[in-house]
């Protein structure tokens, strides 16, 4: 009596088969897990790329990667979430989409974004492999995953210039609501982000790319910008940064009270909140120790949390409250203009001048955040106040010598855009630290006390070394792998596009 | 036996001339008469059986002898002499020698006729000194059995391990049998990692001890063949009572008892709140000044329990039908205020005999169950880390103000020394403002019908069902931290299981000869086994503290549900030859819904045993000596859903999101297999005063179905596998004896001792380690199987030390820890002992026993925090001063010359929550007196009301004969005494050997009265 066994074991609770029904639902999944949400936030960006961006500062005394500790069980989230949740959703709509469709130009736009999330860690990373079934996937090396990236933004942008009224997978488009137009300029936006990040080491390259990017229309107004929907009420599908900042275990950064404070922004009180006890904004400096951290200065109720757009903080219930359903930044068009302004200082034709991109980049952040008073923007971009010293615990010296006020020579020209797009990217972790390396620029703080034996002191940490888990799994490609790499497989060598001296 | 042998030798001379007559007897046990007996004339094939009324006829040579057995009766051979008429009383077996106990399916068996190791206890020692789940009274009394406790107060999930864990991602525990059928006992639920959360119940605590009859624990796959895979474990064999004929009696058994924390952490009373020797509002250590202190303030958290156990049972019935039914009622506070369990139970058992060859048993159990308030065990938030918490300097009243009330709403806000934890509260809010209750209702009924075809072949139908209903209320007032977003958060889940069996039985027995017999057994049963959970959870309520779904701002529901079929035919035979040679084989074949087609798998078993005793001439002080040896495989099944890949649906998004799920389906599972091999002895010397049991056994589970973790970059993180070989070996010692045995006072003495090594030989070909219990992020340690290492191996981080194992400090002379995990231990103990004396004085009976656990290590969270927090007692030292230790300075290779006081190194090498775990490992060696009783049985007139009574002092958890320390030495600080108890586990699966927050043990200390009418 054996019958009915197959159709017994057919789990009830679970999708078992994909038709055109689910394709959209995999589409919001592939692209929402591009970026992050809750403890996998934490985990992936939070305690990495944004402490070594300088955005934030590590004030719980137990997260050692402030001090460049490598937790591979910690780090690993962006490895497994990349692979496991939009990797596989991604090849799924390239399996069962048709080739020209618009839906599978978004299915490559997304997969371009996430890999350049996933390489600008790592250098070389599973790719060509990667969704294969196999017991070892090979590492590729950095420059042709990046030539490769290039091509999906080619076929994305070919299918959407053809189909620029289509409405790809609808509301199921977190960022668009499936509008096909912006997708296009988003794509054009991720291709000069791109170009830009091999500048420097394939200047060519570079500056193709980029002059393709502007020809074909890049973002230009924040109505352009890319925010992705989050959920007000589902608690596991909150804004990433909302969902981790009550939990009191980062602070601003030092470099951000200097920089902010200094310039006296008008973005401070928006991405920032008054320490609760001193109703001032304050920062903590980054590499603080266990005792450090235990000093009253150093802790939470004296420094800043994230801005209130993030996170409330109710007096009567002594408790921060989530503010969920706060869209999650994914790109936006002031990164365009800073862009643009360092592709003019090189020389290539990105439309306008350098100087014009850069003030207009430092508007349209500006605007993004909801700053519309023009004569105080005016004021800003026209403005000769410095970086203070931030008056820590640590007695920190001012962060950066830079000006907002146009400099000129170039070379302090560089370090506006880079430090005006730092500030700008805000908190947006990942490319705030990925520019960092390649620029040279903001010039931020040493860490207080580096715990890696492999970073000498008074350097940056410059990339995550192979993590454990692929050691344990992967371990044979990860060795080949580490020959694709320009030194020791740790946390100061250099990536492939990481060639300013 | 002696009359046996004598018998025997006469056989040899009988005339074989003499007369047939017709003998016409009765046989009884005294009393009543005897059904089923059979009667065979010895020396030949010739048998009938009694009747109804014990009556027998048979026609036989007058100078024959009549052999008269039955299962669990000594046989008495009786001369005919001539006589036609006679009257034969037979009695129960006398313990050892002809012992019965119940073997799988139900079939009971002469003890000696096993080819397999089984230790039998009596209902009587378990439900005397109580534990609020009688799993645990199990422990120390049966040879090779392991029993953790789950940290969850009463009422709380235990896992019984027997021989060895062997499974590396399924199940551990043994099965559970009451009355030849399995019942459920799924642990689901348990805590995975210590991050922490609540434990579900398991189902083995439901069996109300005042029911059991008598125990009988099958610890090897052999004795198990027949239940299937399930048992592959080992089981538990549970026979409760049932009615007798005769007089109708009452029985009572009574207990009360009080409980207090066993052991509790040894905290510093000099230092109060602060850092560096200051006092700071805002810390959340002890590291402040040296001030006023409060030594009571976690102590008087807790509250002494009561325990009250109250059970009737009357039994009853004439020949034709018995009756038993009983009614318990447990009432069992925890230590945690608020913390309390309530268990109804009821249960009816009639059994009759409608005709000569008809009989059937029923049997009916409802158990209605509510534990309120069960504690948060682990890290995050948890009861007892918040208590442990509190600063040295917080007084027991302060603590006791945990809530303030809003002025605006009126509702309670929680009050914190320290204004700004995102994660610890004071414990008395979440003792008084979260909850977690749970209401089980479980039916358990048994329908069975047996028809002699023959007198010597049967056949048995039997339906039994498992089914309960469990509800979970999971409520955090508004302004819980972590856990409660405005308004307050609530989960109500609904778990609804049910196992129903159906299987037949023809049972028979023949002689093939002179001197061979055969017992057989043919089978087929139907297993479903249905599971379905869902539950809703309202993080955020429109109004505050309103715990009903309505009320809910948002929603998100989970859903789970298992439903699979398990056939199968199987059969047994047990050839007797001469009544001193046993030989059994057995085979079954199952078909299994969770697997692909032909959906089947079949293992057999072999077995044999010899009485050397009746074989050769021994010396007169040997009473009985036999060897046994037996060949067991076991196949086992799957989960359900694990052939085809499966997508999940999340809430979120626009309208949902939907993803492949991250492990790789594995279309061609096949069954997992366990082979074990087992051989023993078991000898009575000195008129049985004397009494010895070995085993000796070895079991390989290959083919084990395990969730490797594959590349990611696969796209998956882990898939199904069919692979690894798991093998444990070990011996297993009971021992016991009557040194002292006078006409008013005797000593009885049992000892238990075994020990399990166990070898993961290989894993898979590509992946050579997993983690147990399915978490990574160990924050003390994680345990890991690795090919060539041991289940049960933990990993942490240890301080690094240098080629030379000097240990490695920085340029401050603070200790460097590892960059990746190493070995600190393994959890399980590597020899396991229990010592039951009892000694009998006229009435006077005084009882105890002693459990130890040899080897093994616990990690303790719990430690860690406290060492951070500067709460430790051993943490005083060195904090007006510092010390200098002895180590090399990593980056100069020099001596180290830096000081280093207290609250630097126990900061650093704690690191709050997530610690280097070498530094709070902790050998688990521990031995202690697991069991007290001291009673006293009245001396009664043969005709009062009261035919028995028993009073009784009882303790359980008396005390600590011996506890290890930590494992590391830390130059200056030494190994510093265990201070919790290792028994206790977050959880009852496999996520073993780490403590955080786990709640103490108890110790009880009660009274116990029985009474019989």
């Amino acid at each position: 009596c054996t019958k009915d066994f197959d159709s017994k074991n057919i789990n009830p609770v679970k999708v078992v088969e994909i038709t055109p029904q689910e394709l959209p639902f995999l589409f919001s999944k592939a692209e929402a897990a591009a970026s992050y949400t809750g403890g996998d936030y934490q985990v992936a960006q939070n305690l990495f790329a944004d402490l070594y961006a300088q955005y934030f500062a590590t004030t719980a005394t137990y997260f050692p990667s402030d001090r460049y500790v490598m937790r591979f069980d910690w780090v690993r989230t962006h490895w497994t979430n990349h692979y496991t949740q939009t990797v596989p959703q991604l090849q799924t709509i390239f399996a069962y989409t048709d080739k020209d469709s618009p839906e599978q130009a978004l299915a490559h736009i997304i997969w371009a974004f996430a890999f350049q999330r996933l390489t600008d860690y790592y250098g070389p990373v599973p790719y060509f492999q990667a969704g294969q079934p196999l017991t070892s996937i090979p590492y590729d090396p950095q420059d042709e995953i990046y030539d490769d990236l290039f091509k999906h933004l080619d076929t994305a942008v070919t299918i959407l210039a053809a189909n620029t009224s289509a409405k790809p997978f609808g509301s199921f488009d977190l960022i668009y609501g499936g509008d096909a137009a912006k997708w296009l300029k988003f794509a054009n936006t991720l291709r000069l982000r791109l170009a830009l990040r091999v500048s420097m080491v394939d200047p060519s390259r570079g500056k193709t790319e980029a002059e393709k990017a502007v020809a074909a229309g890049v973002m230009t107004t924040t109505a352009d910008d890319a925010l992705m929907k989050k959920s007000a009420t589902v608690t596991t599908d909150g804004n990433g940064l909302s969902t981790i900042a009550g939990w009191n275990e980062f602070r601003m950064s030092a470099a951000m009270e200097s920089m902010l404070r200094g310039y006296k922004d008008p973005r401070m009180p928006v991405y920032f909140q008054p320490a609760i006890k001193t109703g001032e904004y304050h920062g903590v400096r980054n590499g603080l120790t266990a005792a450090q951290l235990n000093i009253q200065q150093n802790t939470n109720d004296y420094n800043s949390n994230v801005g209130t757009r993030w996170m409330g903080w109710s007096a009567a219930d002594n408790k921060w409250v989530n503010i969920y359903g706060t869209s999650q930044n994914i790109l936006h068009c002031a990164e365009a203009y800073f862009l643009r302004a360092e592709g003019a200082l090189n020389g290539w034709d990105m439309g306008d001048d350098a100087r014009q991109l850069y003030e207009t980049g430092i508007a349209m952040s500006m605007r993004q955040w909801g700053i519309t008073d023009e004569a105080a923007i005016a004021a800003y971009v026209s403005s000769t106040d410095t970086a203070i010293a931030p008056g820590d615990q640590q007695h920190s010296p001012a962060v950066t010598k830079a000006l907002i006020k146009w400099a000129a020579s170039e070379e302090l020209q560089r370090e506006q855009i880079g430090t005006q797009k730092w500030l700008a990217l805000y908190p947006d972790g990942f490319e705030a630290w990925a520019e960092v390396r390649r620029s040279g620029y903001p010039h931020l703080y040493e860490v207080v006390q580096i715990d890696n034996a492999d970073i000498p002191a008074g350097t940056a940490i410059h990339r995550i070394p192979f993590i454990e888990l692929e050691k344990q799994t992967n371990g044979a490609a990860v060795e080949k792998a580490t020959t694709l790499l320009k030194g020791p497989d740790n946390a100061s060598t250099l990536l492939w596009w990481d060639v300013k001296e | 036996r002696a009359t046996n042998r004598t018998l025997k030798n006469n056989s040899c001379f009988q005339d074989t001339s003499a007369p047939r007559i017709t003998v016409k007897g009765r046989v009884t046990d005294g009393q009543s008469p005897l059904p089923g007996v059979t009667v065979r004339e010895k020396g030949t094939n010739k048998g009938v059986i009694t009747d109804g009324e014990g009556v027998f006829t048979i026609t036989v040579k007058s100078n024959a002898t009549l052999e008269f057995s039955q299962v669990g009766l000594n046989t008495v051979y009786e001369a005919v002499a001539g006589r036609t008429s006679l009257s034969v009383t037979l009695e129960a077996a006398t313990k050892g020698l002809n012992e019965v106990v119940v073997t799988a399916l139900g079939i009971r068996r002469e003890a000696k006729t096993l080819t397999f190791s089984a230790q039998k206890l009596d209902g009587a020692k378990l439900n005397e000194a109580r534990d609020a789940n009688f799993v645990n009274s199990l422990s120390g009394k049966v040879a090779g059995v392991a029993i953790t406790q789950s940290a969850s107060g009463p009422g709380g999930a235990s896992r019984v391990v027997l021989r060895g864990n062997r499974s590396i991602q399924g199940n551990n525990n043994a099965l559970f049998v009451v009355d030849g059928v399995a019942i459920d006992n799924s642990t689901p639920d348990q805590l995975g990692s210590d991050f922490g959360g609540y434990n579900g119940s398991d189902g083995a605590a439901n069996i109300n001890p005042d029911d059991i009859e008598s125990v009988n624990i099958m610890k090897g796959a052999a004795a198990a063949a027949l239940y299937g895979s399930r048992a592959a474990n080992g089981a538990i064999i549970i026979t409760t009572k049932k009615g007798k004929s005769g007089s109708t009696s009452l029985e009572y058994n009574g207990g009360v008892a009080v409980e207090n924390p066993f052991v509790l952490p040894k905290f510093q009373n000099t230092y109060g709140q602060g850092n560096g020797g200051v006092y700071a509002a805002n810390a959340s250590g002890s590291w402040g000044s040296d001030t006023t202190t409060y030594a009571d303030n976690v102590k008087s958290f807790f509250r002494s329990a009561l325990t009250l156990n109250n059970a009737v049972a009357v039994t009853g019935g004439n020949e034709k039908t018995q009756g038993y039914i009983s009614y318990a009622n447990n009432r069992i506070e925890g230590i945690v205020p608020g913390n309390d369990l309530k268990r109804h139970t009821v249960n009816l058992r009639l059994n009759t005999q409608l005709s000569k060859r008809f009989s059937t048993d029923a049997k009916l159990t409802y158990v209605n169950q509510e534990i309120d308030n069960k504690p948060r065990g682990g890290e995050e938030n948890g009861l007892i880390i918040d208590l442990y918490k509190v600063p040295r300097s917080v007084s027991a009243d302060q603590l006791k103000n945990y809530e303030t009330t809003n002025a605006s709403t009126g509702q309670p806000v929680p009050l914190y020394w320290i204004p700004s934890s995102s994660i610890y509260m004071n414990p008395y809010w979440m003792a008084n403002r979260t909850s977690y209750d749970e209401t089980r209702n479980r039916i358990m009924a048994l329908g069975s019908a047996r028809y002699e075809i023959t007198p010597w072949l049967s056949l048995q139908g039997r339906y039994t069902l498992d089914r309960y209903a469990d509800k979970i209320l999971n409520t955090y007032n508004n302004g819980t931290l972590l856990f409660a977003q405005p308004g307050g958060s609530m989960t109500v889940g609904f778990r609804d299981v049910t196992e129903r069996n159906a299987d037949v039985l023809l049972s028979g027995h023949n002689n093939l000869g002179r001197q061979l017999t055969i017992t057989y057994n043919l089978g087929a049963s139907d297993l479903v086994r249905k599971n379905s959970y869902s539950a809703t959870t309202a993080n955020g309520l429109n109004i505050a503290n309103k715990f009903d779904l309505l009320y809910a701002s948002a929603r998100s529901v989970t859903t789970s549900s298992v439903d699979r079929d398990l056939q199968s035919i199987y059969g047994s035979a047990n050839i007797a030859f001469k009544d001193y040679l046993f030989l059994d084989v057995s085979g079954r074949n199952d078909w299994s819904s969770t697997l692909p087609k032909p959906y089947s798998f079949f293992y057999p078993s072999v077995g044999l045993s010899a009485i050397i005793s009746d074989i050769a001439t021994l010396p007169s002080w040997v009473t009985f000596g036999k060897v046994r040896a037996s060949y067991t495989r076991v196949g086992n099944d799957a989960d359900p859903y694990l052939l085809l890949q499966t997508y999940t649906y999340e809430e979120g998004g626009s309208s949902g999101y939907i993803r492949r799920d991250a492990t790789k389906a594995i279309g061609d599972l096949k069954p997992e297999q366990t082979t074990a091999w087992e051989a023993g002895l078991e000898w009575r010397f000195f008129n049985s005063r004397i009494g010895l049991d070995v085993t000796l056994y070895k079991t390989n589970s290959v083919n084990q179905l395990l969730r490797l973790a594959l590349a990611p970059a696969s796209g998956f993180d882990d898939q199904y596998i069919n692979a690894g070989n798991i093998q444990n070996k070990g011996i297993e010692l009971t021992l016991n004896g009557t040194p002292i045995k006078k006409e008013h006072f005797q000593w009885d003495v049992t000892l238990n001792y075994a020990v399990n090594t166990n070898k993961v030989i290989s894993l898979s070909p590509d992946i050579k380690q997993a983690v147990l219990g399915g978490n990574s992020f160990g924050r003390t340690a994680t345990p890991i199987v690795k090919e060539g290492g041991a289940y049960g191996d933990l990993y942490a981080t240890r301080w690094a030390r240098d080629a030379n194992g000097n240990f490695l400090v920085d340029d401050n002379g603070k200790p460097i820890g590892t960059s990746t995990t190493a070995y600190i231990g393994n959890y399980n103990p590597k020899y396991t002992l229990g010592l039951t004396n009892t000694f009998t004085y006229k009435n006077w009976s005084l009882s105890f026993l002693i459990d130890g656990k040899v080897g093994g290590v616990m990690t303790s969270g719990t430690e860690a925090t406290m060492a951070f927090d500067g709460t430790a007692a051993y943490t005083t030292k060195y904090r007006d001063g510092a010390w200098v230790l002895p180590a090399v300075v990593q980056s100069s290779k020099e001596v180290n010359e830096k000081a280093i006081d207290a609250e630097n190194f126990w900061t650093t090498v704690s690191g709050g929550r997530y610690s280097w775990g070498e530094f709070f490992v902790y050998d688990a060696t521990n031995f202690r007196i697991r069991e007290l009783s001291l009673g006293y049985h009245f001396r009664l007139k043969p005709n009062g009301i009261f035919k028995a009574a028993k009073v009784s002092f009882v303790g359980r958890n008396v005390l600590f004969l011996y506890r290890g320390s930590a494992k590391l030495d830390i130059p200056g600080i030494g190994k510093r005494k265990m201070n919790f108890d290792p028994d206790v586990n977050l959880g009852a699966g496999n996520f073993q050997g780490i403590e955080f927050g786990n709640l103490p043990t108890t110790r009880s200390l009660g009274l116990n009265l029985k009474l019989s009418f």
